[in-house]
């Protein structure tokens, strides 16, 4: 065999092998990209939680409350008065209380002293770590409540002056812009929704002490709503 | 033909020593140079379709599993600013590890080409030796690379390195067994001919490969650069960190600290020196399920205790910044193994940050941080630029960041418009 020839023959092979499988390589990328660039990528996009809990008839209740309480649709009244509650609930107390109950991990009871509506030292952690732990969660209802003992009137006001000085402290702690557009607050005096004795096994500000109804419904109840409306 | 007539005259000469084993110890070797810088190849050109890929990262490629997660020694060097070169002329860049490729063909063709003869003189395996002194030479410099930029070895390059110096070694042995004596040169055919021939067919075996790959990679489709903005960039929950760039160009990067992406990103845009236009502020979204809704399954465990250390360091978020990037490996094993051990790990070298580690306060900010990703509607991903409101592509965040931040600049550039 003629050298020269086996040399040019190598150099010939040396270069198809080497040539061949970058072309190979790089065309099969060009036609990968050619594919990938005519569809949509699928990756999630950043959104607010909606659990399994947020259902039709959740949602419904949830959207009347936050119209009427002026959270949605630029509405300018500030909270919800008992009877609006109840109007705009369209539901028996217990069905309201009943909506809340798979809430009850991101869920607290404030608790106040009998006919008081100032935070102590307790209640004021307890509001801060609850408000903290948002996550995803769109809206954040305070729905205050008042005891039996007193006149209707006298309650609903104790019941409003509670919820307030909830959102005063929240708005105070936390710098937040949008706090009016993502906290619902309900005052229920004591004629709508009391709570019952299931909810003192529920994450409360005052755990040392017994539980009954009547310090249960001394409180503002607070949760982080996970639903897209 | 040329190389007959430019054969060494030393050739005519009968020798009594012929380096048959060192010469095909030398191809063995080169052919193992040829497997690991063509897998090596493979896996970067793999990249040029813009897409995530699982690459080989095996000292014996074809055995173990390839590297789908990243976090590879592999990947980081696949990633990094030092896998090609020339990356602002063309997407992606060449690959370091094709004119690699060219050369250990060349020594395998030159190995097997001697061989074939009866005879082999001193000046031919001299020049053995001088050409594989480069890949050797070539193997120390990215070794130390690996080790002292990148901070981690690949398998696959390990591979090239043990076979730049395996096909060194058969060089000299193959020289060394050679007879040494040597006829001066006569006729056509001098040493230093022979040296120049044989050194233009390895250039030629080099370049050869590099110019196929450019003639095939698919261009840059420029329309890619016109994506949307964010929808409100403008920073009304306080969240951003402003702690890098002295730039004039207004930019805003969404990252992760525990993300092995985002710290390769930040190597590649300091290594760019594109980085420098630059004035960004971080947005953090720290793909841990601790505090982030929007992951089922922390990808990268502790990387919420880690952005609350940057945003209560203030002034210090770069260091911070800084140090979770050198450490990530070992946050990310510890935030595994739950929040007391990350923030404990934390604590331990920022002791300042431990009164304000874990306050409903600045787990509000990440919270925040997060509403604002939402607000803007951005893929749960990390890093994203946006340079003058413009997104960088996702795609292009890796290997085409030179290549595409450099238009995006002109782009603003030359339309004389900076927004805010």
């Amino acid at each position: 065999m003629n050298f020269g020839r086996a040399h040019i023959a190598l150099v010939i092979v040396a270069l198809v092998g080497v040539g061949f499988p970058v072309a190979s390589w790089t065309r099969a990328a060009a036609s990968r990209l050619a594919d990938t660039q005519s569809k949509t990528p699928e990756v999630a996009t950043a959104s607010a939680s909606d659990m399994s809990y947020c259902t039709g008839d959740l949602k419904v209740i949830l959207k009347r409350v936050l119209v009427s309480c002026g959270l949605v649709s630029g509405g300018s009244s500030r909270g919800c008065q008992p009877l609006q509650a109840r109007q705009v609930a369209a539901m028996s107390g217990g069905d309201f209380n009943a909506l809340f109950e798979p809430l009850a991990q991101r869920a607290a009871i404030i608790q106040f002293d009998k006919d008081n509506a100032e935070l102590d030292v307790a209640a004021a952690d307890l509001l801060e770590k609850t408000f903290s732990d948002r996550r995803g969660a769109s809206y954040f209802f305070v729905v205050s409540r008042a005891s039996p003992e007193g006149s209707v009137e006298h309650n609903r006001d104790l019941s409003h002056r509670r919820g307030n000085v909830v959102l005063d402290h929240i708005k105070a702690k936390f710098q937040d812009p949008d706090i009016d557009q993502e906290v619902g607050l309900l005052w229920l005096g004591k004629e709508f929704a009391q709570l019952d004795r299931q909810f003192c096994q529920w994450q409360r500000s005052r755990t040392s002490e017994p539980c009954n109804t009547a310090d249960l419904n001394r409180s503002a109840f607070i949760a982080w709503i996970d639903c897209r409306l | 033909m040329v190389p007959h007539n430019m054969h060494d005259p030393a050739e005519s000469q009968p020798r009594a020593t012929f380096p048959r084993k060192s010469l095909i110890l030398l191809a063995v070797f080169a052919c193992a140079g040829v497997a690991f810088a063509g897998v090596s190849c493979f896996d970067f050109i793999a990249h040029l379709d813009r897409q995530v890929h699982a690459i080989t990262c095996s000292i014996v490629p074809g055995l173990g599993a390839r590297d789908a997660s990243g976090a590879s020694g592999c990947h980081a060097v696949l990633m990094s600013p030092y896998s090609s070169v020339l990356r602002d002329l063309t997407w992606g860049g060449i690959p370091i590890a094709l004119p690699a490729l060219g050369v250990f063909v060349f020594l395998l063709f030159r190995a097997i080409d001697l061989s074939l003869r009866s005879r082999v003189s001193r000046n031919e395996t001299s020049f053995m030796v001088a050409a594989s002194a480069l890949p050797v030479l070539t193997s120390i410099a990215y070794s130390v690379i690996s080790l002292t930029k990148i901070g981690t070895f690949c398998k696959v390059c390990v591979g090239v390195y043990g076979s730049s110096l395996g096909v060194f070694v058969a060089a000299i042995a193959a020289h060394l067994v050679t007879s040494p004596a040597e006829p001066a040169p006569q006729g056509k055919a001098s040493r230093f001919g022979l040296w120049a021939f044989y050194f233009l067919e390895g250039v030629a075996l080099v370049i050869f490969p590099v110019f196929i790959y450019l003639a095939f990679k698919p261009p840059y489709n420029e329309s890619l650069l016109h994506t949307s903005g964010l929808r409100h960039p403008e920073d009304k929950y306080g969240v951003m960190l402003d702690m890098r760039g002295g730039g004039k160009v207004p930019a805003i990067e969404v990252l992760d600290p525990l993300c092995p992406a985002c710290k390769g990103f930040s190597e590649r845009l300091a290594a760019s020196g594109l980085g420098a236009d630059l004035q960004i502020k971080f947005v953090l979204f720290p793909l841990d399920k601790e505090c982030n809704w929007m992951v089922g399954e922390s990808l990268h465990a502790g990387a919420c205790a880690v952005s609350e250390a940057l945003l209560c360091a203030g002034d210090r978020a770069s260091h911070v910044l800084e140090w979770a990037f050198e450490h990530q490996a070992e946050l990310r094993a510890l935030g595994g193994q739950g929040q007391s051990a990350i923030y404990g790990r934390i604590k331990q070298d920022f002791p300042a940050l431990a009164t304000c580690l874990g306050t409903p306060k600045v787990r509000d900010r990440i919270n925040q941080g997060l509403r604002w990703i939402v607000a803007n509607s951005l893929p749960v991903l990390t890093p994203q630029l946006f340079v003058r409101n413009q997104k960088l592509p996702d795609e292009d965040t890796d290997l085409g960041l030179d290549f595409v931040l450099a238009r995006v600049l002109a782009q603003g550039a030359a339309g004389g418009e900076v927004r805010p």
